[in-house]
């Protein structure tokens, strides 16, 4: 039998450690909020209460770790799609698109613009639908069931026209470098993307009686977890999150790829940065996804190929790109995502490296905006920050 | 992406994006009460999947020509190359094994097929009553389209169209027992890409150099297992 005793320099050593359990205290408590609760998702944060305010707070990630960046180096370059993906539940055509465009780079393709177009079409309505899903995790926080399973009801509808698109419902292994992997079934799905985009345009009115213009909703995030921008910036917030604070940064106006440069559409910015201006920008940005894809539907999709011609594309387990390495991002309802890729000429990636967005927002600035904040609006900043657990493991 | 020009961005004033909190407005949302609901009774009701649904496979064993890219390419490391006898006569190739227990249903295997042998269709339910002979159920070699197409008129269901699969470890013999009620027998002789020793084509005349040419085959094979 090994001895089990743990060293006494060790237990000392361990006692200044932050996530030491302390003998509680006359006045503190220790509590452990997540990964049951419904609005950590996927991860835990340690609570140091002091009645009902929050002294301190640790963020204790890890429990989706699957070592994404390192299982990409032992796979052949298209293969890494299906695994990348997972890195993201809500929007899996995100990380597939930043592989694919950084691949692209590497590689000299010029991407036809009918995949283009499909591609930007996708990223629209993976950032619909992520919405959607965001409205059913933040209305079941303050307590609005209702917005919530109607939320999950219109999700629906953009599974569905994934599923004729890409043939899965969730992870849709669509975007692949060079192109797209299946052509648009027909005008069919043309229509019923229309059909479903002015569908929730109504839906959106309905939901601005129900949760955005409630009065429960106002009462409960106004005011909570402030962050200013210089602290925003600091701590590299982005997305909706760092225009809340009054930064108007977006990559497709700031570094614009595919269909953007042609599209008209407005970026919501507030000044106040608190939870409101937060939920408040999402719901504006919901309008813009709208319009964008409203616009693109009537653009419709480029004649020509869906995917580049190149005879390498034949034997695909051995496709080999150049030496090279490019980075690429997009935005995404979390922030700005990004992939670096260093090909060494093999069949299979040097590194690659995915900068998500929710290291900072679901870490660092969750830690810092948690000091001195009631216990019951823990949910309310978790889920207005909108952190995505799997990306800060990956 | 240089000669792209940069676009202004444009704000959003403050007015355009605040809303006005209200008592009352949440209460209409009462008028759901008296429409349709979105649920699916199931099993009364159900939806059917999409057309070209990435499914189970389907393959061809004419068309097979056994180059293992679907292997190579396969993320989950699911397809297993399998030596097959039917009827007494050794298939030529080695065919793909597909372990469901594995497959992430990309279908980048089938994006490969150079031969367009292997294939997908619809048919989509993993689930089975809970039995441990059900556990084999799923790693499968895929059986002919058009088998299974016939299965799904009948049915129409979209489960999976064998209801068992036995193996007799003493003869090797593995029968699928399809759900019309035919059986498939054959025998699983090995795996991997190197021809087991009774798929070996037998010495020919001239020895030494046949046996260079195969060495070195031999050793092809192998580096590539290596690598997928």
């Amino acid at each position: 039998m090994a001895d089990l005793e743990v060293p006494k320099e060790l237990r000392e050593e361990a006692k200044g450690h932050d996530m030491y359990l302390h003998p509680i205290d006359k006045n503190t408590y220790e509590l452990f909020f997540g990964p049951q609760h419904m609005a950590t998702e996927n991860f835990s944060v340690i609570l140091k209460m002091d009645g009902n305010r929050i002294e301190k707070a640790i963020v204790n990630p890890g429990f989706l770790h699957r070592g994404f960046e390192k299982l990409a180096e032992g796979r052949p370059y298209f293969t890494n799609i299906a695994l990348l993906l997972r890195i993201c539940v809500p929007e899996s055509d995100v990380p597939e698109n930043i592989y694919s465009m950084a691949v692209d780079e590497i590689v000299g393709w010029e991407v036809p613009d009918r995949a283009q177009w499909i591609r930007t079409t996708v990223l629209e309505m993976a950032r619909m639908s992520a919405w959607m899903f965001w409205i059913l995790g933040f209305g079941n926080e303050i307590g609005l069931y209702t917005a919530g399973q109607w939320a999950a009801a219109y999700r629906e509808r953009f599974m569905r026209l994934f599923e004729e698109l890409t043939g899965g419902r969730v992870y849709h292994i669509y975007t692949v470098p060079g192109g797209v992997r299946r052509d648009i079934p027909g005008d069919k799905w043309l229509r019923q993307l229309r059909d479903t985009v002015e569908y929730l345009k109504g839906k959106l009115k309905d939901f601005d009686e129900i949760l955005f213009d409630n009065y429960i909703t106002i009462e409960r995030t106004e005011g909570v977890g402030v962050m200013d921008k210089k602290f925003a910036l600091r701590h590299a917030v982005t997305g909706p999150n760092l225009r809340a604070v009054g930064v108007p940064y977006d990559v497709r106006k700031d570094d614009p790829y595919y269909f953007y440069p042609e599209l008209d559409f407005e970026v919501p910015v507030l000044k106040e940065g608190d939870s409101l201006a937060r939920v408040l920008v999402r719901r504006y940005e919901m309008e813009q996804d709208l319009y964008i894809l409203e616009q693109l539907l009537d653009m419709g999709p480029p004649s020509g190929p869906y995917m580049v011609q190149d005879p390498r594309l034949k034997a695909l387990p051995r496709f080999k790109p150049p030496k090279g390495d490019a980075y690429a991002h997009v935005e995404s309802t979390k922030g700005d995502f990004g992939a670096y890729v260093v090909s060494d000429g093999t069949h299979k990636p040097y590194r690659v490296h995915v900068r998500g967005p929710s290291q900072s927002h679901g870490v660092t600035v969750l830690e810092e905006l948690l000091k001195g904040a009631r216990l019951a609006d823990v949910p309310v900043i978790l889920k207005t920050l909108d952190n995505c657990p799997p990306d800060i493991d990956r | 992406m240089e000669s792209v020009k940069k676009p202004r961005v444009r704000i959003v004033g403050e007015e355009k994006v605040r809303l006005k909190k209200s008592f009352v407005k949440p209460w209409l949302g009462i008028k759901y009460l008296f429409k349709k609901p979105v649920t699916i009774k199931i099993p009364f009701e159900r939806i059917e999947p999409a057309p070209k649904y990435r499914g189970f496979h389907t393959l061809d064993w004419k068309k097979c020509i056994g180059c293992n890219f679907c292997g190579q390419i396969c993320p989950a490391r699911a397809i297993e190359m399998t030596w097959i006898e039917v009827d007494g006569k050794i298939e030529k190739r080695p065919h793909p094994k597909v372990d469901y227990g594995r497959c992430t249903f990309c279908q980048f295997c089938v994006d490969v097929c150079p031969t367009g042998a292997l294939g997908h269709v619809e048919n989509c339910y993993l689930t089975t009553s809970g039995l441990e002979e059900d556990l084999e159920l799923y790693d499968w070699v895929p059986i002919d389209p058009k088998k299974v197409q016939e299965l799904n008129e009948k049915f129409g269901d979209y489960r999976f169209p064998v209801e068992r699969i036995t193996f007799n470890k003493e003869t090797k013999e593995t029968t699928y027992y399809l759900r019309d009620g035919t059986e498939f027998r054959f025998k699983i002789i090995g795996y991997g890409l190197k021809p087991p020793a009774a798929a070996r084509p037998k010495p020919a005349a001239k020895p030494a150099q046949k046996s260079a040419e195969s060495s070195k085959k031999d050793e092809s094979s192998k580096t590539e297992e290596k690598k997928g």
